[in-house]
């Protein structure tokens, strides 16, 4: 029996593991192919590259102006996403206790907004917003990115607030606490792990977003790192060795981030179920 | 219901809890929107200093555009095969991956790392990927499958848009599928266990009940990702071969900036969004009904 | 009571956040009209040439310590005129846009009239006959291109056995007779790239401008082809243009899966040699140099549509100034305006503006007084067609959805999915839908 489970268990593992080589492989390739050079990334892109040499990551580097488009890039993620888990958590918390008809509806204009075509709104918005001056800053853009973030993170908030039972709030309430002083010791802690998912979710769209940053960003000192990336793409060709180093050097921040924040998700579950 | 007391007091709450959201809500998605539908009635270019009021014209270039209802019933066969092939893969990996497997973190990282890139970057290492890559092992393999590039293929092309969509949205899913199981009671599972519940009886029974807001969220999300292709489409295929792969987003916008005719366009992307929104509407409404009688 | 206080600071410092926002962009926006040192953008929509740009920026705030030039790349992705009308529509255009010929026109209200700079004097003949309106030249004519067939010498050579005559392919006939031999001495004849801007936009508008040498008459043929007063299948350009393609398509050497090829893939096999010949442009020589294999010989074909050499098209290379560049009158200051007009004269009268153009960029100067003679072969090859009076005038002025809905039905023609008479109707029909 014992014998068995375990063999189950290693299949299982094995069965994994191929499965998430055939995942993570776009990126094992683009890994090596940074290395070389353009003429050997098109004739055989399979192949090791024939020395680690860095030129390529110095290039891609020094053109991006990397440490600027860093910076950038994580004051305008932090702050957008700060903001929007907690905006978002307050207004679904108040959408849920407070069933009114005005409340549905406007949730329901939300979720409906979802599924606007970011191209049906990109030429009005530039030209409202740069009618009255309101672009190229960083706080223009992290503004937009609450805006455009709110709807998904109110929805999925929305669900988990409905989960905690309403007993418990009344209970605070009882023992003296505001209604601001319920959320922030009860209902937001309790939502850790949803909080975790949103904000992932959030530092990932907006960590990579290149469309909505291109039109509202115009200085180049205001660049984030896709901008940046996307100095390399040609209009006819592309110089596939410094772009692919690029590209890295793009991933490799979230992916830091990532490996770090799955730990902490697990963790804020494990604390969420001791409750 | 909980009620605060004084009018003053409520809205001050209303105001604290839902101004900003709303506020930035209104101001960056409704009013722009508003401003793009007033836009759809002239026939402005996207760049000349005048335009005129034109009606309803627009909306009957819309109803004339075959190449529109075209792709737009190609996105909906696309968006169909997705949505079923991420959430099945994604829970699939979900419910293996919360069994208490060896490192079963580690999985779910890697199957996670196709959301840390964007979709123009994702097309185009995949379209490096089946232009060379898969062209070069099927020279060197002999295998036919990959003797030419899946991008020169209306139908290949078609399912490489589909592989690479499961492929970049399955682990985004499976994390909200995990966070959803983690949320179901072991005790109550454990409990199944000993009163001889197989495995299937325990995830009909126990889990799929529990999971429906999951699955709301997560069909929901599939959906509406895969309406608003656009990213994607226009770096791995670019619409090819021959248009064959031109979904309806992408229309949209070669409409309004490629062909220049931004009323049109707007129209468009507006009688996209109605046939989305019913669509989606109705999606949300059935499963909130599931979710109340399961 | 903590949190709610806490709430206030909250609620204060987004309040903060707002108004900062405001006022850094209305700094912003202060400091660009005061003092003498003035900062002026360029909207690049030639991506090749992104980086000699930047450094053409440095040399030229050498020149001129007061003027800061920078470049903003037109993303991949976004069209030129995309991205040109979302920076109006934001109130933060460019100073210097760089617009295909065809979109001058519609910028015309919001950029300057160019009319009485020095360089019109010296611009080539006709370079700015298509961005004049009403006697007025809006634009700056920056590069010619030319496309038609190139040829790797080392192959070409060894497939006649001797010295290749590229004046003796005039003919369709020539032409088949030039890739049999290709064939029998073991290499594939030709390359055809499948994108549908090389065919949309490049190949199948030679069938527009072989109708005839007075430009004139090319402009009355797209009017009438507009109307649907013109019948292709017994247009002989258009037929003659066809059967040349049906050649291409038979001794392409990925005729198995014709349209599985990239740009990329282009380059290679011409500059290793594997194939004899590529329909492309000058703008490719970067790509092909990074694998040559024939020492840097390399020269252009024109793409013959007859059997009578005598033919309008079987000897003229088609070429035309393909990028231009505009300054904005609307949101940019008078100082701003001076500077860009100062960078345009630089560069065609500054020795240093002049390398960047001809050696740095590879480009095709629309200038007289440039002598400077060209250092890579295809820019010289297309420069001596241009010096012989052997030039056919690309389309320029096409609309602008001419090259993704035509290339894509030139696609399917390459496929064999779609015959003749198919592709001949959707070309109509095309027409038929301009507005």
């Amino acid at each position: 029996m014992k014998q068995s489970n375990s063999t189950v268990a290693w299949s299982k593992f094995a069965v994994l593991f191929v499965c998430l080589l055939l995942f993570v492989f776009p990126f094992l390739l683009l890994l090596v192919n940074s290395f070389k050079e353009n003429k050997a990334i098109t004739s055989s892109p399979l192949s090791l590259p024939e020395s680690f040499g860095m030129t390529n990551y110095s290039d891609a580097f020094g053109k991006m102006d990397y440490i600027s488009a860093f910076t950038n890039s994580i004051m305008i993620t932090v702050l957008s996403v700060l903001l929007i888990s907690l905006l978002a958590a307050m207004t679904a918390h108040y959408f849920v206790r407070h069933q009114t008809k005005f409340n549905q509806y406007t949730f329901f204009l939300m979720v409906a907004a979802m599924i606007i075509p970011f191209q049906a709104i990109m030429i009005p918005l530039v030209k409202i917003y740069g009618s009255i001056g309101f672009l190229d800053s960083k706080w223009a853009l992290i503004y937009m990115y609450i805006g455009f973030g709110s709807p998904l993170a109110v929805f999925i908030y929305h669900g988990f607030v409905k989960s905690i039972p309403a007993e418990l709030e009344e209970a605070a309430l009882i023992d003296g606490c505001t209604r601001t002083q319920t959320f922030f010791r009860i209902v937001f802690p309790v939502l850790t792990p949803t909080t975790v998912t949103i904000a992932i979710l959030n530092v990932l769209w907006i960590w990579n977003d290149f469309l909505l940053p291109s039109l509202v960003l115009i200085a180049p000192d205001e660049r984030t790192l896709p901008l940046s990336t996307f100095y390399f793409f040609g209009t006819y060709t592309v110089d596939y060795g410094p772009l692919m180093a690029g590209l890295m050097l793009t991933i490799l921040p979230v992916l830091i981030v990532y490996l770090f924040a799955q730990k902490y998700i697990i963790q804020g579950v494990m604390q969420g179920s001791i409750k | 219901m909980i009620t605060e007391k004084g009018l003053w007091n409520r809205l001050r709450l209303r105001l604290l809890f839902t101004g900003p959201t709303l506020f930035a809500f209104l101001a960056v998605m409704i009013v722009p929107f508003l401003y793009g539908i007033y836009l759809t009635f002239t026939n402005w270019d996207g760049i000349s200093t005048t335009s005129s009021f034109v009606g309803v014209q627009n909306y009957f270039s819309v109803f004339q555009d075959t190449v529109f209802w075209k792709s737009f019933l190609l996105t909906l066969k696309y968006v169909f095969i997705t949505v079923v092939l991420i959430n099945a893969v994604a829970f699939l990996l979900a419910y293996v991956l919360t069994s208490g497997l060896k490192g079963q973190s580690l999985f779910r990282a890697g199957f996670f790392i196709p959301n840390l890139v964007g979709g123009i970057v994702l097309g185009f290492v995949w379209q490096f990927i089946f232009s060379n890559v898969f062209v070069f092992l099927g020279k060197e393999l002999s295998i036919p499958l990959f003797s030419g590039s899946w991008l020169a293929d209306p139908d290949k092309a078609f399912w490489a848009m589909i592989i690479v969509t499961v492929w970049q949205y399955a682990g985004y899913m499976m994390v909200i599928y995990v966070a959803g199981l983690m949320n179901v009671p072991k005790d109550i599972l454990e409990a199944a266990s000993i009163d001889g519940a197989n495995l299937t009886t325990k995830l009909r029974k126990m889990v799929l009940p529990l999971m429906v807001p999951s699955f709301i969220v997560c069909i929901f999300l599939s959906l509406q990702r895969g309406f608003m292709v656009y990213d994607l489409n226009i770096s791995l295929t670019k619409g090819g071969p021959f248009k064959s792969t031109e979904m309806v987003s992408m229309h949209v916008y070669e409409k309004a900036f490629l062909s220049r005719d931004y009323g049109v366009g707007q129209a468009e992307a507006f009688v996209l969004f109605l046939l989305v929104a019913i669509i989606t509407i109705a999606q949300v409404y059935f499963s909130k009904k599931l979710e109340v009688e399961a | 009571m903590k949190f709610w206080k806490w709430m206030q600071a909250l609620a204060l410092s987004l309040i903060v956040v707002m108004l900062a926002a405001a006022c850094g962009n209305s700094g912003a926006s202060g400091e660009t009209g005061g003092g003498s040192a003035v900062t002026i953008t360029l909207l690049n929509s030639k991506g090749e040439i992104q980086s000699q740009l930047e450094e053409a920026a440095k040399a030229f705030k050498g020149d001129n310590p007061d003027i800061t030039l920078e470049i903003i790349p037109v993303p991949a992705g976004q069209s030129p005129f995309e991205k040109a009308s979302a920076l109006y529509a934001s109130g933060n255009p460019a100073t210097i846009t760089m617009l295909d010929t065809g979109d001058v026109e519609k910028f015309k209200d919001r950029v300057l009239d160019l009319s009485g700079e020095k360089w019109m004097a010296d611009a080539v003949d006709r370079s700015t006959a298509l961005t004049t309106f009403d006697g007025k030249n809006y634009a700056f004519p920056l590069a010619i291109e030319g496309y038609g067939f190139i040829y790797n010498k080392a192959v070409v050579d060894q497939a006649v056995g001797g010295t290749f005559d590229p004046a003796a392919i005039n003919t369709t006939a020539a032409l088949e007779e030039l890739f049999k031999k290709i064939e029998a001495s073991g290499k594939a004849p030709l390359i055809v790239s499948p994108m549908d801007w090389s065919l949309g936009a490049h190949y199948l508008p030679l069938a527009y401008a072989g109708q005839s040498a007075d430009p004139a008459a090319v402009a009355q043929f797209v009017k009438d082809l507009k109307a649907g007063k013109i019948e292709l299948t017994s247009n002989s350009v258009y037929n003659g243009l066809l059967d040349t393609f049906d050649l291409m398509a038979k001794y392409n050497i990925d005729k198995a899966s014709p349209l599985s090829g990239t740009y990329e893939r282009g380059p290679e096999v011409l500059g290793k040699g594997e194939v004899g010949i590529w329909f492309q442009g000058n703008w490719a020589w970067p790509q092909i140099s990074g694998f040559d294999t024939a020492s840097g010989q390399y020269g252009f074909l024109p793409v013959p549509v007859s059997n009578n050499a005598d033919d309008f098209g079987n000897t003229q290379i088609s070429s035309a100034v393909s990028k231009r560049l505009v300054l904005d009158k609307e949101k940019n200051t008078a100082e701003q305006q001076t500077a860009a007009k100062k960078f345009l004269e630089w560069m065609v009268y500054s020795d240093k503006g002049q390398d960047f153009l001809v050696n740095k960029a590879n480009i095709i100067p629309a200038f007289k007084n440039i002598t400077l003679e060209a250092q890579d072969p295809l820019a010289k090859s297309i420069t001596d067609y241009i010096a012989e009076g052997k030039t056919q005038d690309s389309m320029s002025t096409l609309p602008a959805d001419h090259w993704a809905k035509i290339g894509a039905s030139m696609q399917k023609y390459l496929a064999g999915e779609a015959d003749r008479s198919v592709l001949t109707k959707e070309i109509q029909e095309y027409w038929k839908s301009v507005k």
